[in-house]
């Protein structure tokens, strides 16, 4: 059976990590075939981190590399402003993910995996 | 901090830190383009190959000497043209525009080596374009992750809207994203607009 992994990590589990247990992570899960999914973001290092792994493990012909999707929220400042930071980052494998739908608030996604796909939202 | 303490060591020597420029950006956004319209403007040849197919320049060229006379302000530096940066590569997308096989994937190979050399090149580079492709959404990680790293580090940059000869582009929609930064938008293909970017480089990186 085709099925779809998906894998959601809180922010307290990533916490403990080094940048580069994170990117490894993420990216062995994601070459696995895996959807990950992170409660808030990466940081910009990371994030160039990611794209760097993702590039060294590409191998054309079973790994062709990532979709990142992230949904924001707002956050209020210490002086009442508001701020939008990342509340969910998804991560999958590039042949793997189609995206939809996108608005900021919304995302809706089907992953074809083969015989069969699977919708999220 | 290797950089923080180079910049502190120049500054000690009495050296300043010459200055090299990245046009950094997806592939097909036009930075090659818009490399080889300011060397074309500046120095009378052009600085590299431009092609529809994506991910055509796949390893990093660099122009020494270009030197822009904007009012009365002289900027002296060097261009980097940098492979365009993705997150995914499939060497499937090249076949439709007439590659063999063997050619798409070898195309493929160099295109992940050149995105690895462009994000390397963030650690030298003294300020940067980023080159967006005004037809298309502009908020990609690809954008997102250079932009931030660019804050990151401190880098100056300006957003080149490019493409805005193309009816449905819309460089409005790029300062609507990134509203806390400039936004020049151009067509580098035409040199229009060309001057205003001059302007905002000299104003930026000076």
């Amino acid at each position: 059976m085709n099925g779809l992994k998906m894998d959601f990590l809180s922010s307290d589990a990533l916490r403990s990590k080094s940048s580069i247990e994170k990117v490894s992570m993420i990216v062995d899960r994601v070459k696995g075939g895996d959807l990950v999914i992170i409660e808030g973001g990466l940081t910009p290092e990371e994030g160039a981190e990611l794209i760097e792994t993702t590039m060294r493990e590409i191998d054309i012909e079973n790994f062709v590399g990532i979709d990142i999707y992230t949904l924001e929220k707002s956050k209020r400042s210490l002086f009442g402003m508001s701020k939008k930071t990342v509340g969910l980052t998804i991560i999958g494998p590039a042949n793997l993910m189609k995206t939809v739908k996108k608005k900021s608030n919304f995302l809706s996604m089907i992953a074809d995996t083969g015989d069969s796909s699977a919708s999220m939202h | 901090m290797h950089n923080i303490f180079r910049r502190f060591l120049n500054r000690l020597l009495g050296k300043k830190n010459k200055l090299k420029i990245g046009l950094y950006g997806h592939p097909n956004s036009g930075k090659t383009t818009l490399a080889n319209t300011m060397t074309g403007d500046w120095l009378g040849k052009p600085l590299g190959l431009v092609s529809e197919i994506p991910h055509e320049t796949r390893k990093v060229y660099r122009q020494e000497k270009v030197s822009i006379k904007h009012n009365g302000v002289e900027l002296d530096f060097d261009i980097i043209d940098t492979p365009g940066i993705a997150t995914k590569i499939d060497y499937k997308n090249f076949l439709q525009y007439g590659l063999s096989e063997a050619e798409a994937k070898e195309r493929a190979k160099e295109a992940t080596k050149g995105i690895i050399e462009a994000i390397k090149w963030l650690d030298d580079v003294t300020g940067v374009l980023l080159v967006v492709d005004a037809t298309k959404d502009p908020l990609t990680q690809a954008n997102i992750t250079i932009i931030g790293n660019l804050e990151a580090r401190k880098i100056p940059f300006v957003i080149v809207a490019n493409k805005i000869d193309i009816p449905e582009s819309s460089p409005e929609r790029i300062s609507s994203v990134f509203p806390q930064h400039a936004v020049v938008p151009i067509s580098a293909l035409h040199g229009e607009n060309t001057e205003e970017l001059y302007d905002a480089m000299v104003r930026k990186f000076k």
